[in-house]
């Protein structure tokens, strides 16, 4: 069984020899960006560089996925949003919205999803980095591409505080809003499984009980998602930042293959309340373990993810890029090592 | 001198105004606070804030969530917009003036604005300098202003480490400045690991902290009323 088969066979809720090492979230590295003399402003622009700066994690660590973009922007800069990538920066720094969509109240009605939506932005540069990151590993590992949530995508064509408080005072007007961006979700989606995705990671990472209460999440976002998840053909994991202890039920009932949690999850007491059948990824802190921790906190940490029952040892967010070489090894390690002995 | 009576109404209206994120009834209690010839600090103090610590706990109880603490803000300002200018200059030993932002990467400004707040309300001179701010841009502020705090947010570990670098230059050039950091990846031990003298996690926590400070203020300028 290669990695790419035990993964799909997770997915599949198949018995496999140990646990996974991958995610659905970004991945590059520093250390795989600067070994192929590309600048991290300019991978998010170019087809070939992203999908080859994606195919570094796995060639050089082992780590067991391949998933592009890097940036969260492409659904919204598909919409009609301007992006900054930063192209003078020195650093890592990620592509933000420079320009939003909504600027006032009574825009939420009027905003429509520009014609022939699929063409928009970089959907066809997304295109063309799957199918080339699919032909350079696709065959040993799972290729994978992330969406926003509908809650999260809306936070970005808008202000967020506005957003927030009209969640409260204009339900119905946030849901119709939410309802199109569940459209925009999805046609990008669809887009990604044509050009041959193995999985799609939906990241409604605003939409944590840190900022929401579990009450609204039920009532507001979870329909859209709902939406999304029914449209998505390929596996699908839904993803949330934060605290989700009390919302992991209601993530099951948006309909995934799979949910994915942050460390903020209690992986133990989520999985005793799902049940041995729900397919858990994460809890792997991806910076204060991963980033900052030794190699002997990154084992631990590994075999504290699976004692508590995860599904696949997955970081719960983008690695950040200066992830030392050592941590990202010492995951897959000691995930080989110690993922079958649960 | 209003009476007690009258007095105790009014401070009641402007923090149930906060509480119940109702912004004419905190205009409305903020204009007869004046009219009735309160002082302002007090009125800002034992009305506004005091509504806004009782929002602090409702969050802390999960009755509030982030909607309900921005809605609450909004109705705080509407207050402290009027009584602001009555303001006399609190003389609490602390000189207050404060650099805040949102770092370079970053455009989330939440948990900064609700800092802010708490800021704008104890008298502190504010140099907000919005979102996604160049780190430089910091340095070179609290140089400026010879700022005693400079806080920094950021929502996203994406965002969050560019942190240190701004941290070691400020201290390097003012060792004395204090410096918060902010945001949903931020940790104590991150904190401590780059030098930071505070740090609150989220939006909540922010303002749990700036309440906190605010707090103290109000703790200290009892102390001095009473003293005199």
């Amino acid at each position: 069984m290669n990695a790419r088969e035990r993964v799909l066979k997770v997915f599949k809720r198949e018995a496999v020899d140990r646990v996974p090492c991958f995610s659905g979230m970004g991945n590059i590295t520093e250390t795989g960006i600067n070994g192929l003399g590309y600048k991290f402003a300019g991978i998010h622009l170019d087809a070939k560089q992203m999908a080859e700066t994606a195919a570094t994690t796995y060639k050089l660590f082992g780590y067991e996925c391949g998933v592009v973009p890097v940036d969260l922007c492409v659904e919204a800069e598909a919409m009609g949003c301007v992006i900054n990538v930063y192209p003078q920066a020195e650093g890592i720094l990620y592509p933000t919205i420079k320009e939003k969509l909504i600027h006032n109240e009574a825009e939420m009605d009027t905003i429509k999803l520009p014609e022939g939506f699929s063409e928009k932005g970089r959907i066809p540069l997304m295109r063309e980095a799957i199918r080339i990151l699919k032909a350079d590993i696709g065959k040993d590992v799972v290729v994978g591409s992330y969406v926003l949530g509908p809650f999260t995508l809306a936070g970005q064509i808008m202000e967020l505080n506005d957003l927030l408080k009209l969640s409260f005072k204009k339900a119905d007007k946030v849901a119709k809003l939410l309802d199109l961006c569940a459209d925009a979700i999805i046609l990008t989606a669809k887009e990604y499984e044509k050009a041959g995705v193995d999985f799609i990671t939906v990241r409604e990472m605003g939409a944590t009980s840190d900022v929401l209460s579990p009450r609204v999440f039920k009532s507001l976002i979870l329909p859209p998602l709902q939406k999304v998840m029914k449209a998505i053909s390929a596996y699908s994991v839904l993803h949330i930042c934060g605290k989700t202890n009390e919302i992991v039920t209601s993530m099951i009932e948006a309909g995934p293959t799979a949910i994915s949690v942050e460390q903020k999850n209690d992986v133990a007491e989520s999985r005793k309340k799902l049940g041995p059948d729900a397919i858990i990824f994460g809890n792997m802190d991806a910076y204060n373990v991963l980033v900052s921790g030794s190699e002997e906190v990154v084992r631990q940490s590994v075999r504290k993810c699976i004692d508590d029952g995860v599904s696949g040892v997955w970081p719960g967010c983008d690695i950040w890029p200066t992830v030392p070489p050592q941590n990202m090894k010492a995951m897959v390690e000691e995930t080989i090592s110690y993922g079958g002995k649960k | 001198m209003a009476d007690e009576a009258r007095k105790k109404e009014i401070l009641e209206k402007m923090r149930n105004g906060v509480i119940q994120y109702d912004e004419d009834a905190c205009r409305e209690g903020a204009n007869e606070a004046l009219e009735a010839g309160l002082d302002a600090n007090e009125a800002i103090f034992d009305g506004l804030v005091s509504g806004m610590e009782e929002v602090g706990r409702l969050f802390e109880a999960q009755e509030y969530f982030v909607p309900e603490i921005l809605m609450c803000a909004d109705a705080l300002y509407a207050g402290l917009d009027i009584l602001k200018p009555h303001c006399k200059q609190m003389d609490l030993g602390v000189k207050g003036s404060v650099v805040i932002g949102t770092v370079e990467g970053d455009v989330h400004d939440i948990g900064k604005n609700l800092v802010k707040m708490m800021f704008d309300v104890a008298g502190f001179n504010v140099y907000d300098l919005g979102r996604d701010v160049p780190l430089d841009k910091f340095v070179d502020e609290q140089l400026k202003t010879d700022s005693d705090i400079v806080c920094l947010s950021a929502m996203m570990t994406t965002s969050m480490v560019g942190m240190p670098t701004i941290i070691e230059k400020i201290k390097a050039k003012n060792p004395n400045c204090m410096i918060m950091i902010g945001g949903a990846p931020t940790s104590k031990d991150l904190a401590d690991k780059w030098g930071a003298d505070g740090y609150a996690e989220d939006a909540s926590n922010a303002l749990k902290e700036a309440i906190k400070m605010v707090a103290f203020l109000k703790k200290l300028r009892a102390e001095k009323t009473a003293s005199q």
